[in-house]
């Protein structure tokens, strides 16, 4: 039979619901927020006092976003670039990972060594800039999908969850004749799909979301190469960004009235374009979490 | 195989020989790691004498090796200018507030979401506190933008209470630097609690039950078996933060800027004296600096670790 409670203890318990209702509503109340107002009519939005819930209901803004110039191209580079990415660095990252679970590698801790000083000593972003415009990275798709893909925390993680397997069968297959790549692809891999998984899910998140790649390296001439993020980034400098098209123009003694008619984005439509660009991963997140959560925890093992 | 190399073999140290014939043995490995190697080699490695820079007179026609030497004035030069010096202290003082707020509040919430006796309960509210983990900080920065805008919801709540002006968050200095510390705090939050969670599952329910046996209170247990078994992961935690005490959050400092903000951190002024301006090597050494500072604060903070309470990374 459970003990009765003290009165102190269930003081404390209620207080703690009480406070975790408080960060229910802080986590939550600003997307809810702009979502109620990304689904109401903009000129009714203006009037104010939308909480959760929209007044006017519309799907207006979402076909204003939608329906802009460039949004279709920029939805297929964010799903073109976060597909690439977790292609390319998972398997990257699963041969590396894989061959340091031989602790017998000759020179293992030399080329570890050589993996991990980039974490502590960089260039900077100036010699970076310069070296991918010597190697042709700057304005070129493949600038999203390769400087990334090998990540020494990600290694690890593999590597961690890798040590954990039973070797039984890996020691079997190589009785068999089966060399080191066909051991890796054919009976490592499958085994690690859970890991795969939450790798997978890491990348494609920091991918969809990443828009300073596409700031630092890619030019307003490219902006077929824009993807979805940086879209979002334009839109809310939209003012900023006319006032430095209209000094340019000026200096180079263009033509400025062409600036006049374009007119700012109206608050609702900027809230349906932050919707549209975090949806895909808000709505999947929840059920995903325990992948996402997996190598949190793996990261945490030390050995 | 004579006497001496078996004792050697044994004892796990290799003669030359047998480690080029192991290494010969093992080619197919080398080959798994011949993309990362390479791809280290190229995008970290060769950027690295690019920090010569930040010793130049940088020109981009005579390139890294026909530059003028200019030895250590470029660093000089960022300690006269008023706008680097004051990106430095921003960067420092927010790191620190960051920290002074973001270290502890995910342990506290940890062990009160650990307290939760209602397991449903709780998993919402995790998977709730999650949710700003997963946005971009563009997305943070757009909800910062709607939620503070003269027309959002903060202020439309202050008209409610009479205030007759809409106050306009997103000008104000003050709250901007209240946005910097506040914001990634509550981003990270909740995710920042799944160490310590599962760190607080992985005590032995036993020894709670002895202490209570024991007639300890709730407090006598937080400090002699909650705390001790929760220190060695939260000094690690506090190590790699204090290495990221000169390095500032671009994404959030550049996207809220305004023209009415007059904040920068070392990231944005990097990013704006470098690619915008195109002063290669004065954004370089700035950039130097801090990387500088950080690698030392991670080693000096990782031998204090070691010595107080016996934890570091290395």
């Amino acid at each position: 039979m459970r003990r009765r409670r003290s009165i102190s203890r269930r003081c404390f318990d209620g207080f703690n619901v009480f406070f975790m209702w408080i960060i229910i509503v802080l986590m939550l109340f600003p997307y809810l927020n702009v979502l109620a107002k990304a689904l109401n009519d903009g000129a009714d939005s203006a009037r104010g006092g939308i909480l959760f819930w929209p007044r006017v209901f519309t799907w207006d803004n979402f076909a204003t976003v939608i329906t802009a110039e460039g949004f279709g191209q920029a939805f297929f580079i964010s799903v073109a670039r976060v597909v690439c990415s977790v292609v390319l660095t998972i398997i990257v990252q699963f041969m590396c990972a894989y061959v340091f679970t031989y602790k017998e590698l000759v020179g293992r801790s030399g080329i570890l060594l050589y993996l991990m000083i980039p974490g502590y000593f960089g260039g900077g972003l100036i010699p970076q800039y310069i070296l991918y415009s010597n190697i042709g990275l700057l304005n070129n798709f493949l600038c999203y999908v390769i400087p990334g893909m090998f990540s020494m925390y990600n290694m690890i993680i593999i590597r961690t969850y890798m040590n954990s397997l039973p070797l039984g069968l890996k020691e079997a297959a190589k009785i068999d004749g089966a060399s080191e790549i066909k051991i890796l692809f054919r009976i490592v891999m499958p085994l690690c799909k859970p890991i795969m998984a939450t790798i997978a899910l890491w990348v494609a998140v920091g991918d969809w979301n990443d828009w300073t790649t596409t700031m630092y390296f890619f030019t307003r001439k490219y902006d077929h190469l824009f993807p979805l993020s940086y879209l979002l980034q334009q839109v809310l400098k939209e003012t900023e960004r006319i006032q430095q098209m209209i000094q340019d123009a000026l200096r180079s003694g263009q033509d400025i009235s062409q600036f006049q008619e374009m007119n700012i984005t109206t608050e609702a439509v900027r809230c349906a374009q932050i919707i549209v660009t975090t949806i895909p991963i808000i709505a999947t997140y929840p059920f995903l979490q325990k992948y996402f959560i997996h190598g949190v925890t793996l990261g945490a093992v030390k050995d | 195989m004579s006497k001496e190399t078996m004792i050697r073999t044994i004892s796990g140290k290799r003669t030359f020989k047998q480690s080029l014939k192991l290494a010969f043995k093992q080619r197919y490995l080398y080959l798994l790691l011949l993309p990362t190697l390479v791809s280290v080699f190229v995008f970290s490695y060769c950027c690295m004498p690019g920090v010569l820079m930040a010793f130049q007179d940088y020109s981009i026609y005579k390139g890294l090796w026909g530059s003028e030497w200019v030895g250590f004035d470029n660093i000089a030069a960022i300690f006269r200018q008023s706008k680097f010096t004051g990106a430095i202290w921003n960067t420092f003082y927010t790191s620190v507030m960051c920290i002074i707020t973001g270290f502890p509040a995910p342990i506290i919430l940890a062990l009160m979401l650990h307290e939760l006796r209602n397991k449903a309960f709780k998993r919402v509210v995790q998977t709730i506190s999650y949710l700003p983990h997963f946005l971009s900080w563009i997305s943070v920065v757009g909800l910062v933008y709607m939620i503070f805008s003269t027309e959002g919801i903060i202020n439309n709540v202050m008209s409610w209470f009479g205030a007759k002006e809409p106050f306009r968050f997103l000008a104000s200095q003050t709250v901007f630097q209240w946005f910097v510390i506040l914001i990634p705090l509550w981003k990270g939050l909740g995710w920042s609690t799944i160490i310590h969670l599962a760190n607080l599952t992985s005590i032995n329910p036993e020894l709670y039950e002895a202490a209570e046996v024991d007639g300890a209170n709730y407090m006598q247990k937080l400090r002699h078996i909650t705390i001790p078994h929760m220190l060695p992961t939260c000094m690690i935690l506090l190590i790699f933060q204090m290495g990221s005490l000169f390095s500032s959050n671009f994404e959030l400092v550049y996207g809220l800027k305004n023209p009415y903000i007059n904040f920068d951190v070392i990231s944005t002024v990097v990013y704006e004296t470098g690619i915008q301006a195109g002063n290669y090597h004065m954004s370089t050494a700035i950039g130097f600096v801090q990387g500088l500072v950080a690698l030392l604060l991670v080693l000096g903070t990782n031998w204090l670790s070691k010595k107080v309470s016996g934890t570091g990374i290395w």
